[in-house]
């Protein structure tokens, strides 16, 4: 609590300012706050599920997140260690105290919590030199890893799905021919032990030069890793993914009026686009969102839905909006990436993120 | 001297005690008004037990401060009623509710209506699956938590489903036009709606207030309370309602108080 000089308003630690008279509070008082904690990257220990899921869920979301390591978050890969929080503690995670350890800001001097990109004193991009060398060192991880991947393949495989680790690493790759490609729990190899994955799960197989998915009317589907800024549209009963949730865009209804002319009362309607509803169950769905005619954004921290508990979607992740009639989403450059469930067929171009049961992959050809 | 104690015969100027038609003396006829000592009020909204509605607010057509006095013994509301009509309110059926005097308590009946009609709660009340309540300009519904969907196929395949939490029920609000709007699931047992920092927030209802009220699994049963909000909450009655003295309603869009003499 800092105690303003001018008016005596108490206000909360990190504020900067008065709330009650707008006076600058002292700073070496104010506790640095974050509202911008990275996403846990990947190797993090897993998320405690309060629910009964079986335990293989655990492995696909840390393969989910390990999407991150690779080319994408340049900020460096640090251990948070905040848990989720259980149900009953009243302290969201991302108010959770912050470790001691602070650098100095190279352009104000003020000492900056590791963990924040920008500082929160003056703004200065901290990782702005930091993230040039993470970009850097990732391509050549990346030539590496095929250079192995290859040495194992027939000579007939067109195309592989290379397995990306738990710990962000690339593991074995899985050949695919030219011609039809299943793969399912049935297959054997790396698809064995995935609980998630139905016996007969997906087809590969290409058009020309594109690789082409086609999911064999799987339990939990097929999906793809959208491109940042890339809209892609959304239909009554699209289904996809943020962190580990998966949701449903659902078109409006609405019943008819009475035959007597009597219209349902309710809640003032603000022109909803329809909602995204998140997915419990086969036929059943849990929290659910109308979207306003502007659109809504989706994140952990910031957004109009946010997922506190869930460590694998960004602070802002994704967005639905409404342009020409139709309804998008459009990843905001998330760190672990929106995925789309593909709805028959699709398209996985070349470095394609595409999840599958608990296993997250990579197309190379 | 001193004046005459009863009535006195215009025929015959004998004495003529309350209670008689006829002079007991001459046979003539005595008045009406003399024949009861019965005190009447100067007007009817004074009489005892008959009760009034006050329209706190109205659709245009039937301005607020209106206020109709319950004398019959049945008064019908509603979009066509004759007798508490609401012509502009499309969210009132034809014939709507009924409000009637049973003894001498008021009831208000809902007559089979498509949108129901809403007493204001003045404690925590029982609420069960499927009841509708208001807060502010929200409307919303009671759900029971969905069974569990999420077991494995035949085949051994898992289903994949988002993170769940145990959650005792849920509240859905309704549109108008009757689209489902936000679904929350209750937080374990408890779920509470206000402007800020609740479970169901709506920053721009400015007739909510910022903690309105709660709905709690208490035991096996649900509760529904207000936060001391400004406006209240209210809860869709079941069939027939007795009112007192102070209650509000609504009836669609229409906000009416019930004032009972008494």
């Amino acid at each position: 609590m800092i105690v303003c000089s001018r008016c005596s308003k108490e206000n909360q630690d990190h504020y900067k300012f008065c709330l009650g008279c707008g006076a600058e509070l002292p700073r070496q008082s104010s506790q640095p706050r974050s509202f911008s904690a990275p996403t846990p990257p990947g190797g993090t220990p897993s998320l405690g599920r309060t629910t009964d899921a079986p335990p293989a869920q655990v492995g696909r979301a840390e393969a989910l997140a390990s999407a991150s390591q690779l080319e994408l978050d340049p900020t460096p890969a640090e251990p948070v260690r905040s848990k989720p929080v259980a149900v009953e503690d009243p302290l969201p995670p991302e108010l959770a105290p912050l470790s001691d350890e602070t650098s100095p800001c190279p352009h104000c001097g003020s000492l900056v919590p590791e963990n924040f990109r920008f500082c929160h004193v003056c703004g200065d991009d901290l990782h702005a030199e930091a993230s040039g060398d993470a970009l850097a060192d990732a391509p050549e991880e990346r030539v590496s890893a095929p250079a192995v991947a290859e040495a194992s393949q027939p000579a007939a495989a067109r195309a592989r799905l290379v397995l990306i680790q738990p710990d962000g690493s690339e593991g074995e790759s899985f050949p695919l021919s030219g011609g039809r490609s299943l793969i399912g729990r049935a297959t054997g190899g790396i698809f064995a032990n995935d609980a998630y994955l139905s016996p007969e799960h997906a087809e590969f197989r290409f058009e020309g030069d594109q690789l082409v998915v086609k999911d064999m009317e799987s339990l939990n589907g097929v999906y793809i890793r959208i491109e940042p800024e890339v809209p892609i549209e959304l239909f009554d009963g699209s289904i996809f993914r943020v962190g580990q949730e998966i949701l449903r865009f659902e078109a409006p209804t609405a019943p008819d009026p009475a035959p007597d002319g009597t219209q349902h009362m309710g809640s003032p309607h603000r022109g909803y686009l329809g909602r995204i509803a998140l997915v419990i169950g086969r036929q059943t769905t849990g929290n659910s969102y109308p979207i306003p005619p502007q659109g809504i954004h989706l994140g952990r921290e910031r957004g109009d839905v946010v997922f506190p508990e869930d460590g694998y979607v960004s602070g802002l992740h994704c967005r639905v909006n409404s342009e020409v009639g139709h309804v998008f989403l459009t990843d905001v450059g998330s760190s672990n990436g929106t995925f789309v469930r593909v709805s028959n067929e699709s398209y996985v171009p070349q470095g394609t993120f595409v999840l599958m049961g608990q296993q997250l992959f990579r197309a190379e050809y | 001297m001193e004046q005459a104690r009863n009535y006195v015969c215009t025929e015959c100027a004998s004495a003529v005690p309350s209670g008689h038609k006829f002079c007991g003396a001459c046979g003539a006829g005595v008045p009406t008004e003399a024949q009861t000592l019965e005190t009447r009020f100067f007007g009817a909204l004074q009489m005892p037990g008959k009760a009034r509605l006050i329209v706190v607010r109205g659709d245009e057509a039937m301005g607020e401060g209106l206020s109709y006095l319950l004398q019959a013994t049945e008064h019908v509301a509603g979009r066509e009623a004759d007798q508490i009509p609401f012509p502009s309110d499309n969210w009132l059926s034809p014939a709507h509710a009924n409000f009637l005097y049973r003894g001498e308590k008021l009831v208000v009946r809902d007559e089979g209506s498509l949108n129901g009609v809403y007493i204001r709660i003045r404690a925590a009340v029982p609420i069960q699956i499927g009841d509708h309540f208001m807060c502010g300009q929200q409307l919303f519904r009671i759900d029971a938590t969905p069974k569990d969907t999420s077991g494995p196929e035949a085949d051994q395949t898992h289903f994949y489903s988002s993170p769940r939490r145990p959650s005792a029920f849920r509240v859905t609000q309704v549109l108008e036009g009757g689209m489902d709007g936000i679904v929350c699931c209750a937080h374990e047992q408890s779920l509470q709606i206000g402007r800020e920092d609740c479970d169901i927030n709506f920053p721009d209802d400015i007739h909510m207030s910022p903690r309105h009220a709660r709905v709690e699994m208490s035991g096996e049963s649900l509760q529904l309370a207000d936060e001391h909000s400004q406006n209240g909450t209210y809860v869709r009655i079941r069939g027939e309602r007795e009112l007192s003295h102070g209650d509000y309603l609504f009836l669609g869009r229409n906000l009416l108080r019930v004032e009972v003499t008494a």
